[in-house]
């Protein structure tokens, strides 16, 4: 089948499941059906994506549907995939977690209804966004994922998970009307200059002409997007939304929102800094993603290491983390870009499998409480080794995937001379290493509570977590070339020249050039 | 040309005043009144441009911006208000006085003038007041979320900032294809039923509309 076929079919499928489960009656409708639907839904989209990444990364020719609408080129891939590989083993995940709010009551069967509804509808959403080419299109994808996530985020309807739904929505919503504006700047812009104007939408029309853009516009513009397309993603100091909705909101949900959403919003960023530095070249988009990126590392670092509640604390990691990313940009160059996509999807990763472990911690504890939850490995052993596992990953320890991404964003900062900037930065990432030792040390090991019975939870639970936890091991061991080979080309689309594979076509010559100063 | 930019720069003068309306307005269907009138105020803003400009797509803008703003949205706001009944009508006192609001209207007016006299754009050559008000309006959106208590200000403070991204949007881009216009519209109209939807929630919950009692989730 032709791969823009394929395409429109991959954005489609998960719509088509919302509808179907929105129009079924949850009242004579039982779990089982939407569980079906369900896994219908992200078995689809997880072949589909897996399937176009591959064919995308391996031939290098960009996907395209509907006319320019929707373009799927190395950059969008690696969103997309994570979208396809992160929704898939979360999805299977909500299964067991979900029925377990089931039977202890939390949920009955109207919101077991709107749950996956809505979590097909926010796949769709966020696939919409990545793939999109159309800039206004982008923003509007961005807002649909608020709205189509702020029924998830307040879905067991107590008081606390109404105020984190209000908090995210209203935040979130405003924060992304500075992307609109910034989108409007950017699309008048295009508009005048461009000779055909209803072409002024699209992203790769912009790009050629993104030298004769007017530079004041654009400054203001890129402000604006980095605003609110970064209050999306979780920047400081926009990130106020992130840990109210993360803690109220279902496991999966979180694990979705800060594994997946974020980046995708980042994506979004990217996009416009690719047509901002093409008009008033780096200086400027530097100077505001490497502070803003330092802020969020350095104040998120210390919330993380104060915070006695498990998912806030992840919450605020996700606020660090998304730092890096931004960080890494700031740095630019070669290494600085491949650095922020490979940490994009290790983070992604690694976040959607703690996400998944806090799950587990409430399933078991029935609290987020960190001064609660003691002896994890003794009172469910897998669960424990997992968590265990996955807060060394999350602090950048090797052989995990994050090590190699946050060595490389120090590798990009030492390139671009940001000396000050990377001591600042390893001072943050050593609180943190502390923050992780510390839950390791205080809940996985130590004596459970007396009379927790030993037993974990159920394998249809532990096994997408057992499998992202061998994604970030296997991922950093050894990155599959057709990975390298579409970060290469991402990394090429970012700063629009061809970067040798040489230099990051295997991380560890990149890194040894960077040092040798070649 | 010049005499259909000077009316949109005094529509723009309109505007401020009423979005300042809006936020300073005590009960919610005061404001939702006063919002109606702004979006009309909008309407006939693209009207202006669409004959000054001689773009047919302001035409079909001017006329799902009548629908969506001046109908729709107060139309929701309405309902919700008469939904939750007597309760809707208490007074939940602002965090900025109504002179405060004004002051800080006036510098976002003044900050926004200056910040959009450098634009060298050809569209905006004539309109640069209606631009630094289509931003400033932008901005007293903002400070509505941030100075109001009440949850279902906040909804218009969001309003507002849209309809000062519209209206610079038509500014700078008068040929714009109406799917843009639409989308955008359309957008913003589930983003406010989606926060009514909650904001009810809330209320039906909380008994109260005030955003001060949702200071449960700290730290």
């Amino acid at each position: 089948m032709d791969l823009s076929v394929l395409l429109i079919v991959l954005l489609v499928s998960p719509l088509i499941a919302t509808l179907i489960m929105a129009a079924l009656p949850a009242k004579s409708v039982g779990r089982p059906v939407y569980e079906g639907l369900h896994i219908l839904s992200i078995v689809v989209v997880f072949c589909l994506a897996v399937y176009l990444v591959f064919k995308q990364f391996t031939t290098g020719q960009n996907i395209m549907a509907a006319a320019e609408w929707f373009r799927m080129d190395a950059l969008a891939s690696i969103f997309i995939a994570l979208i396809g590989v992160i929704g898939f083993l979360v999805g299977l995940f909500s299964v067991p977690y979900i029925r377990h709010d089931v039977e202890v009551g939390n949920m009955d069967n109207g919101q077991v209804k709107t749950y996956y509804a809505f979590f097909s509808l926010f796949l769709f959403t966020m696939l919409l966004a990545a793939s999109s080419n159309n800039i206004i299109m982008m923003w509007i994808c961005i807002e649909a994922t608020t709205l189509s996530t702020v029924f998830l985020v307040g879905v067991y309807q107590t008081k606390l998970a109404l105020e984190a739904a209000w908090k995210y929505v209203i935040v979130c919503t405003a924060g992304v009307a500075f992307g609109l504006y910034g989108t409007l700047l950017f699309y008048a812009n295009a508009a005048s200059v461009l000779a055909d104007s209803t072409k002024a939408a699209f992203w790769s029309e912009i790009l050629p002409y993104a030298s004769q853009l007017d530079p004041t516009v654009v400054a203001i513009a890129f402000t604006f997007c980095v605003i609110g397309f970064g209050t999306k993603a979780g920047l400081f100091p926009m990130h106020t939304w992130l840990p109210d909705a993360h803690s109220e909101a279902p496991s999966p949900v979180s694990a979705l929102l800060s594994g997946v959403l974020l980046k995708v919003a980042v994506l979004v960023i990217i996009r416009f800094y690719v047509l901002t530095i093409g008009c008033i070249g780096q200086l400027f988009p530097s100077i505001m993603l490497t502070t803003i990126g330092i802020l969020s590392v350095v104040v998120a670092a210390f919330s993380v290491y104060y915070q006695n509640d498990l998912k806030r604390k992840l919450a605020y990691h996700s606020c660090e983390n998304i730092g890096i990313v931004a960080l890494c940009l700031g740095f630019g160059g070669p290494l600085g870009i491949a650095a922020a996509l490979l940490h994009s999807v290790f983070h992604g990763l690694t976040k959607a499998l703690l996400f998944c472990i806090s799950g587990n911690v409430l399933m078991k504890y029935g609290t987020r409480d960190l001064r609660k939850v003691t002896g994890v490995i003794k009172a469910a052993p897998a669960t424990g080794t997992i968590m265990a596992m996955a807060f060394f990953a999350l602090a950048g320890f090797p052989p995990f995937a994050m090590f190699n991404s946050e060595i490389t964003a120090f590798m990009a900062g030492w390139s671009a001379h940001q000396y000050v900037v990377i001591v600042i930065f390893a001072i943050a990432l050593t609180v943190v290493v502390c923050a992780c030792a510390h839950v390791v040390s205080a809940s996985v090991l130590g004596e459970p509570p007396e009379h927790m019975e030993k037993k974990d939870v159920p394998w249809s639970a532990l096994v997408p977590e057992i499998i992202l936890a061998c994604l970030i091991l296997w991922f950093g061991c050894a990155l599959p070339q057709p990975i390298l080979t579409g970060v290469d080309n991402a990394t090429s689309i970012v700063l629009q020249q061809d970067v040798d594979p040489a230099d990051t076509g295997s991380l560890l010559s990149g890194i040894a050039n960077a040092v040798q100063g070649k | 040309m010049e005499t259909g930019y000077m009316i949109v720069n005094l529509l723009g003068c309109v505007l401020i005043i009423t979005s300042t309306l809006v936020v300073l307005s005590r009960k919610l269907k005061q404001a939702a009144y006063t919002y109606a009138i702004q979006s009309l105020v909008i309407v006939a803003m693209f009207l202006t441009l669409a004959v000054t400009c001689g773009s047919t797509d302001l035409y079909l803008w001017s006329g799902s911006a009548f629908i969506t703003k001046v109908v729709l949205v107060p139309a929701i706001m309405l309902y919700a208000i008469k939904k939750i009944g007597p309760k809707a009508d208490e007074e939940i006192p602002s965090k900025l006085g109504p002179i405060g609001c004004v002051i800080l209207v006036v510098i976002e007016l003044v900050v926004c003038y200056l910040a959009v006299m450098n634009v060298t754009l050809p569209t905006a050559a004539e309109a640069h007041p209606a631009l630094a008000i289509a931003l400033a309006h932008f901005f007293i959106g903002l400070t509505c979320i941030v100075s109001q208590r009440n949850i279902l200000k906040q909804v218009f403070g969001y309003c507002l900032m849209e309809n000062g991204s519209h209206v610079t949007l038509a500014l700078l881009a008068p040929s714009a294809p109406g799917l843009v216009e639409t989308g955008i519209a359309t957008d913003a109209i589930f983003a406010v039923i989606i926060m009514v939807i909650v904001a009810y929630k809330i209320y039906k919950k909380n008994d109260s509309l005030d955003a001060g009692e949702l200071m449960n989730l700290k730290g």
